[in-house]
C-alpha cells in the first residue's frame, strides 16, 4: 500500500487512490510493483556473495540487469560501448539496449540516456547529458563523466531503477 | 404516520421482544450519540430516528397502532414495499491497522426500485414550478430574448396539471406570473414576452416572492422547484438568499440556480443549490440558456421521488471529509446536515454520492462497522409516502494487507473528481495568497487534463495557470469553466442504468 506518489513524490495518506498532489492513478502504480519482491529476494541472494560489489570486470563475464518491477532480467555482453537508452520511430539513432518495455518513456528516460564503457577490465557509466539524469548508487552523475560500475550497484535512468550484476 | 420501517432502523425482527428492542437501541445509541459525534450531523439526525423508533416499539399501544399502519400500506394500493434501493460499496473490504489515518471512499447509489421501473409510465410527477429571472441591465438584447423563448418553450411542455409561476428581479422584484395551474398558455406566454431589461442585480427580493409563490401550491406529490436564473453578483444580500434557502428546504422546495455569462458568484449558486438539493450550472453563453433550462425542467418531470436526502453516520472515531453529489448532475454537496438534500430520483436514473472518510491511525483488529448511511425521500405515486432505506457499512481489519482492487466505478469516478478537486485547491490556494502553489496545482491539471484526451480544458487551465503565475488572479471565464467542466466530466462516467 504505497503512500508517496511515484510521479511526484507526494505523500499521499494511505488509502488515498489517486495522488492528492499530481492527480495520477497511485493503483496503477501500487499493482506494478507487487511482482518486485520475488527479484528483490534473487537480488539478496546476489548481493549476500560480497556487501561491497568489485569494480573488477572479468573479460569474460556478462552483466546482468535488473530492472525493478520486470520478472526477466536483463544479460548484456557489453561491446566497447553499450548505450542505454529507448527507441523512438521519431530518432535515427537506436540504443544498444532499448528500455522501451520496461515503461522507459513513462519513467523518463531519454533516447540516448547513458553509455557503459568497457575498458581493459571495468566497466565505467557515463550520463549523455539526458534530461532527467542518471543516478548511480543515488548520486547523479555529471554529464559525460565516466564512473566506475561495481557489482551489484544500483542504476537509476530517469525513474527507472535496475540493479547490475557481474557474472 | 408510517414514514419509517423501524424495525429495520434497529435491525430487529417485527416480533423483536421488549429486551430486544432495548439491546437494539442501546448498541445504537453507542454510535450515534450526539455526545460521542459531537461534529457529525448525521449521526445526529440518525440518532433521532432510531430513538423515534425506540419510543414507539417499546410502548406496547403505540407499537400495535403502528404495526397496524404499516399492515395497511403493505397490502392497500401500494404493492411494493420497496420504492428505491440504496447500495454501497466501499473502496476496500479491507483494512490494516496503521500508524497513519487512512482514506476510504464509500460509493453510495440511490436507485429505484426495478419493479417499480418496469411499472413507471413516462411522466410520472407534476411540478409546482417558479421561475426567477434576472432582468438587469446586463441580460439586455440577446439574454432576455433566450430567457424568454425558453420560458415558452417552458410552458409548451407543461400540463394543466402542473403550476408555474414567474417572477422577474433588477433591483427590485415583480410577480409577472402569480402561482397558477398551466391552462391558458398564450396569456401565460404574452406576460412573460413583456419582461424588459433594465437596473441592477439584487437577488434576494426576486428569491424570496419566487420562494413565496412557491408556496402557495407546495403539496408533498408535487416536485416544488424554484429555478433562479441570474447573470450578474449580487452584493449583500448573499447572507439572507442562503438563509431564506435554508428555510425553504425546510418547506421542501429545492432551489436551481443557473448561472449565465462569467459574471457571477458560482459558490454562491453552488451554495444556495446544495442547500436544498437543487442544482447549479454555467450557461457561458445565451444561446444555451433554452437548451439548460428546458434540460432541467424535462428532468424534474422525470422524477419519481422527491426531496431525497442522505444521511450519514461515521462511527465516532471516523471523520466525514467529503460528500459529492457524482451523478445526476454532479456537484458539490454540503456536509453540514443532518439530512444532505441530493434532490429529485428519476425512475431510470441512480442518484450516487461517493464520501470520502478518514480512519484513525491504530484502529483494533477485527470486524468492525464504519458508518451507517441512511436514505429518504418522498415517494410521488397515489399514495404519498415518505420511504426510507438503510446501509451499515462494515468492514474487516486485519493484519496482513489483502491485495485489493477497488471498484472499477469509484475509480472511474474518483479520476475525474480528482482533477474536479485539484482547481477547488488551486482556488483555495489562491485565496491564501500562495501564488506559486495555485500555479503549479494548475499545471497539474493541465497535465492530467492533456493525458485524458481534454486538451481545451487543458489548454484552458495552462492559460489560467500563467495567468495566474502573472496577475496572480483567475479569469472570471476560465475559473468557473474550469470548476464546471471538470463536474461535467463526471456526467458521462457513472452508470446510467444499475440494474
Amino acid at each position: 500500500m504505497t503512500s508517496v506518489c511515484p510521479y511526484c513524490g507526494y505523500k499521499n495518506r494511505p488509502g488515498v487512490l489517486f495522488c492528492e498532489e499530481c492527480g495520477k492513478n497511485l493503483q496503477a502504480e501500487a499493482n506494478a510493483t507487487l511482482p518486485t519482491r520475488k527479484i528483490d529476494e534473487g537480488a539478496k541472494d546476489l548481493a549476500a556473495k560480497a556487501t561491497w560489489g568489485t569494480a573488477r570486470f572479468n573479460p569474460a563475464s556478462s552483466i546482468i540487469i535488473h530492472v525493478r518491477d520486470s520478472a526477466e532480467p536483463i544479460i548484456l555482453q557489453p561491446t566497447k560501448r553499450t548505450v542505454v537508452g529507448r527507441s523512438d520511430s521519431s530518432s535515427t539513432q537506436k540504443p544498444d539496449l532499448d528500455l522501451t518495455p520496461y515503461g522507459a518513456l513513462e519513467k523518463g528516460v531519454s533516447r540516448l540516456h547513458a553509455a557503459i564503457e568497457r575498458s581493459e577490465d571495468t566497466l565505467t557509466l557515463i550520463d549523455m547529458g539526458s534530461s532527467n539524469g542518471t543516478h548511480l548508487n543515488g548520486q547523479r552523475l555529471i554529464p559525460d563523466q565516466p564512473r566506475v560500475l561495481r557489482d551489484g550497484d544500483e542504476i537509476r535512468f530517469g525513474k527507472l531503477v535496475a540493479h547490475v550484476y557481474f557474472k | 404516520m408510517a414514514d419509517l420501517d423501524y424495525y429495520g432502523l434497529l435491525a430487529i425482527s417485527p416480533h423483536a421482544s421488549s429486551d430486544e428492542i432495548k439491546a437494539a437501541y442501546r448498541r445504537f445509541a453507542r454510535r450515534l450519540h450526539p455526545d460521542a459525534n459531537r461534529n457529525s450531523p448525521g449521526a445526529a439526525a440518525q440518532f433521532q430516528s432510531i430513538t423515534q423508533a425506540y419510543e414507539t416499539l417499546l410502548d406496547p399501544v403505540r407499537r400495535q397502532r403502528y404495526d397496524e399502519e404499516t399492515l395497511r400500506i403493505r397490502t392497500g394500493k401500494g404493492k411494493n414495499n420497496a420504492y428505491f434501493t440504496l447500495r454501497v460499496t466501499p473502496s476496500r473490504q479491507s483494512l490494516t491497522p496503521l500508524d497513519d489515518p487512512q482514506v476510504m471512499y464509500l460509493l453510495a447509489e440511490i436507485a429505484a426500485d426495478p419493479r417499480i421501473r418496469d411499472e413507471v409510465q413516462k411522466r410520472e410527477s407534476n411540478l409546482n414550478l417558479t421561475l426567477v429571472l434576472d432582468r438587469s441591465n446586463s441580460m439586455n438584447g440577446t439574454r432576455l430574448d433566450k430567457v424568454k423563448v425558453a420560458a415558452h418553450q417552458i410552458i409548451d411542455n407543461l400540463t394543466p396539471k402542473d403550476i408555474l409561476s414567474v417572477v422577474t428581479f433588477n433591483d427590485r422584484q415583480e410577480v409577472i406570473i402569480p402561482a397558477t395551474y398551466v391552462s391558458d398558455k398564450p396569456a401565460l406566454k404574452a406576460r412573460v414576452s413583456l419582461m424588459s431589461a433594465s437596473g441592477g442585480t439584487e437577488i434576494f427580493h426576486g428569491l424570496s416572492s419566487g420562494v413565496e409563490q412557491n408556496r402557495k401550491y407546495l403539496g408533498p406529490r408535487l416536485v416544488n422547484r424554484v429555478i433562479l436564473l441570474t447573470d450578474g453578483h449580487t452584493f449583500g444580500d448573499q447572507e439572507r438568499c442562503l438563509e431564506l434557502a435554508k428555510e425553504a428546504h425546510k418547506d421542501g422546495i429545492g432551489i436551481s440556480a443557473m448561472g449565465l455569462g462569467h459574471d457571477w458568484n458560482d459558490e454562491f449558486l453552488d451554495k444556495i443549490a446544495s442547500t436544498t438539493g437543487g442544482t447549479s450550472a454555467y450557461i457561458d453563453s445565451a444561446g444555451a440558456v433554452v437548451r439548460f433550462l428546458n434540460e432541467h425542467v424535462r428532468q424534474l418531470s422525470y422524477a419519481f421521488a422527491e426531496r431525497v436526502g442522505l444521511s450519514i453516520a461515521p462511527d465516532p472515531d471516523i471523520v466525514l471529509e467529503s460528500a459529492f453529489k457524482l451523478s445526476p448532475n454532479p456537484q458539490p454537496l454540503t456536509i453540514e446536515e443532518g439530512f444532505i438534500p441530493v434532490g429529485s430520483l428519476q425512475a431510470n436514473r441512480a442518484i450516487s454520492v461517493l464520501f470520502q472518510l478518514q480512519v484513525p491511525a491504530g484502529i483494533t483488529l477485527g470486524f468492525r462497522s464504519l458508518a451507517r448511511i441512511m436514505a429518504n425521500g418522498d415517494i410521488l405515486t397515489n399514495e404519498p409516502q415518505a420511504f426510507q432505506a438503510l446501509s451499515d457499512i462494515s468492514v474487516d481489519v486485519v493484519e496482513e494487507p489483502q491485495p485489493d482492487n477497488p471498484p472499477a466505478n469509484i475509480m472511474d469516478a474518483l479520476g475525474k473528481l480528482t482533477l474536479y478537486k485539484m482547481q477547488e485547491r488551486a482556488r483555495e490556494a489562491l485565496e491564501r495568497g500562495d501564488v506559486a502553489e495555485a500555479t503549479r496545482r494548475l499545471e497539474n491539471l493541465a497535465t492530467r487534463l492533456l493525458d485524458m484526451g481534454e486538451e481545451e480544458l487543458a489548454n484552458q487551465a495552462l492559460a489560467e495557470a500563467r495567468r495566474v503565475a502573472h496577475t496572480s488572479n483567475l479569469s472570471d471565464r476560465g475559473s468557473k469553466t474550469l470548476r464546471f467542466h471538470t463536474r461535467y466530466l463526471l456526467a458521462g462516467s457513472v452508470t446510467e442504468d444499475n440494474s
